[in-house]
């Protein structure tokens, strides 16, 4: 007597449940494994940052130069009209004093003021100021369109940097001893395109205005340069972690 | 299928290769474009005299602007709701927020007595609630608005505001010196000295109530004290050609400079003058004393490595070292009142003068000034250390310019007739 065709197909059924409940249970502690093995914390604190800035193309400053602003002074703000000044009258109120005795009338201080005198060698030095104000500082290995004097430890986070800062605005009213220690942590995933996909917040600065202002940061930078052919997976899949400071750098 | 090889694969499946944070490059974004945060200040009603309110609304927008810390709106891109009064339910904060202000300022201003009293409210637009509400009251309206500017300040940075403090400063017109006190928003000038002989250095006693000079009355430099409350004038100290005196923090010493055979020396003494001792002993030029917040250290100025640079000593002369070491002409060390900076005057390679900071710890030094005019010096911190007052030339006559420590906002707040030189900020009002 032969067994029939659903007998067959429940015996089978029979014999796979060991095998099902074996798979099961590997499944269980072997992730139980991987979740207990896995490092809690994305970004190795450990880890050296960098610290990244487009050096500008061109000639080493002198180091023993005072720095320059890489911007433009502000707009030069209108003096208010000048009101007139208390009466002099209430001045000669002053007492005298007991020790001083009748003051000589020196000479008044030879002037600082420039333009007394217009001469060949001042006109020589404006000449000297305008020719080293035009000159930009940077390194014979930058960028043309590079916005520093220092090198970068790595060209292309140079330009995610600089992507990022074009909407990196925070408000001035955060206290500047805050600022000192303010930080937010960032990870964030770009496509080979340059797109960036996604971010997420791995750590909180703590202070809410601060997150905001790096939130607008990241919402704001929906793209970055291409990635270099070597960079593209790893920034892809794994992505790239940013630390947002408010303190200079 | 195999169920071991099943469970396996599906095994794969369930554990992907999750991404370690040291696989990941780390960058650092720091430096923030730091922008001030765009405020409505809404004309402020009065109770009586109309003026008040104006004038009041008038000094609080000045004072929020040059503060740096605010983009006060232009008050002709809104109008006053006279409907909303000032409790949070009752302000439509849809319409500020659609003109672009984060931070909504509306007060009503009262006489009571001989005080103007303003009931000042400020409002967090975006989350439409209230972040202040009190009352401020001052003699008149102008201080009243300096007053109100503070709270302001206090209320969004935690830190006291400076706009009810004053600035001295040295006006030379005409051969007349004169020493002139302004309001902080330059504003307000008095007269409270005037010298046909050579008045240098202003520096104000911690307490507020006098101000030391350096006089040419006696025909060389000695350093004289002007006391605020009734006007006298007199001579501290013995030692000849004192100048640049400047008061300990705990108002109890003076540091100041003193030449003898054309060699310049740091010296201090007692507030009243006795137990003057040098500090340094260099045959270079020592001078330009400056204390630190702390009263433990000075900061000053020698060329003993061939050009003028900054030092730092202790305050009994000990433990000198040199903190800038970029530029060949840096003078007029002032320490910031938080105690972690230095501003200073410094020429450039291009020979002209403009401001800049040393940080004490690091030494790094930021710029302040640049292309601003050819002379940028005497660099006074507000109290608060949130802004520095200096004398410039940008406009051609000297003028006093207030500036946020990074000089990324800067306003000329006084100059005209005379020579204005020496700026110094005097200290909170008590």
């Amino acid at each position: 007597m032969t067994a029939s065709p659903v007998q067959s197909a429940l015996s089978r059924r029979e014999r796979i449940w060991p095998a099902v409940l074996a798979s099961a249970a590997a499944h269980l502690v072997l992730v139980g494994w991987a979740v207990v093995r896995q490092p809690s914390p994305t970004i190795d604190l450990e880890q050296k940052p960098i610290v990244a800035r487009l050096v500008r193309l061109g000639e080493k400053k002198p180091e023993q130069w005072l720095p320059r602003k890489e911007a433009p002074p502000p707009a030069p703000a209108a003096a208010p009209a000048t009101p007139a000044p208390a009466p002099v009258a209430a001045a000669a109120r002053a007492a005298p004093s007991t020790k001083g005795k009748a003051p000589p009338q020196p000479a008044a201080p030879a002037s600082a003021a420039p333009g007394t005198g217009q001469s060949l060698s001042s006109i020589l030095n404006k000449v000297r100021r305008e020719a080293v104000a035009e000159k930009r500082y940077g390194d014979p290995g930058g960028a043309a369109d590079g916005d520093s004097d220092q090198a970068a430890e790595d060209p292309y986070l140079a330009q995610i940097h600089r992507a990022l800062r074009a909407h990196y605005v925070a408000p001035v009213t955060i206290p500047e001893r805050e600022r000192l220690y303010l930080e937010a942590s960032v990870t964030l995933w770009i496509e080979p395109d340059g797109r960036i996909t996604r971010w997420r917040q791995e750590k909180s600065s703590g202070n809410p205005t601060f997150d905001a202002a790096v939130e607008r940061t990241l919402r704001l930078t929906t793209r970055v340069p291409a990635p270099p052919e070597p960079m593209r997976d790893a920034l892809r899949r794994n992505g790239i972690s940013l630390v947002f400071q408010a303190r200079q750098s | 299928m195999n169920p071991i090889a099943y469970a396996l694969a599906l095994l794969a499946l369930l554990v992907p290769a999750a991404p370690r944070g040291a696989d990941r490059p780390t960058l650092v974004i720091g430096s923030p474009a730091f922008q001030p945060l765009p405020i409505a200040v809404a004309g402020f009603g009065a109770e009586g005299d109309p003026r008040a309110g104006l004038e009041t609304t008038e000094v609080v927008r000045g004072d929020l602007a040059l503060s740096g810390l605010f983009d006060v709106l232009d008050p002709k891109g809104f109008l006053a709701d006279p409907a909303e009064g000032f409790a949070p339910s009752s302000i439509r904060f849809a319409r500020w927020s659609d003109i672009g202000a984060e931070g909504l300022v509306r007060a009503r201003v009262r006489r009571d007595g001989p005080d103007q009293v303003a009931e000042l409210h400020v409002y967090e637009v975006r989350a439409g609630r209230e972040l202040l509400s009190t009352t401020v009251r001052a003699p008149q309206a102008r201080a009243l608005g300096h007053r109100v500017a503070d709270a302001i300040v206090k209320v969004y940075t935690g830190e006291r505001g400076a706009f009810s403090t004053q600035i001295a400063a040295i006006r030379k017109a005409k051969g007349i010196f004169e020493l002139v006190l302004f309001d902080a928003d330059g504003r307000n000038p008095r007269v409270l000295l005037s010298e046909r002989s050579i008045l240098l250095a202003p520096a104000w006693r911690p307490d507020g109530r006098e101000i030391l000079l350096t006089s040419y009355r006696a025909g060389r430099p000695e350093l004289w004290a002007f006391r605020l409350a009734d006007r006298e004038f007199r001579r501290v100290g013995q030692v000849p050609n004192a100048m640049g005196g400047v008061y300990s923090p705990d108002g109890t010493r003076i540091a100041f400079a003193a030449t003898e055979g054309g060699n310049s020396e740091v010296w201090v003494m007692k507030v009243d003058g006795t137990g003057a001792r040098r500090l340094t002993n260099d045959p270079a030029l020592d001078l330009s004393p400056s204390w630190s917040p702390d009263g433990r250290r000075l900061a000053f100025v020698s060329d003993r490595a061939g050009s003028p640079q900054i030092y730092l000593m202790n305050a009994d002369g000990s433990g000198v070292r040199r903190l800038t070491f970029q530029g060949n002409y840096n003078q007029t060390p002032q320490w910031s009142p938080r105690g972690d900076l230095l501003a200073f005057t410094a020429r450039d390679e291009r020979k002209v003068f403009d401001l800049f900071v040393v940080a004490i710890d690091s030494g790094r030094i930021d710029r302040i000034t640049q292309d601003q005019g050819r002379t940028n010096e005497d660099p006074t911190w507000a109290p608060n250390g949130r802004l520095l007052a200096f004398r410039s030339d940008r406009s051609g006559a000297a003028q006093l310019v207030v500036a946020d420590p990074k000089g990324e906002r800067q306003t000329a707040v006084a100059g005209g007739a005379g020579d204005l030189s020496a700026p110094a900020w005097g200290p909170f009002p008590e």
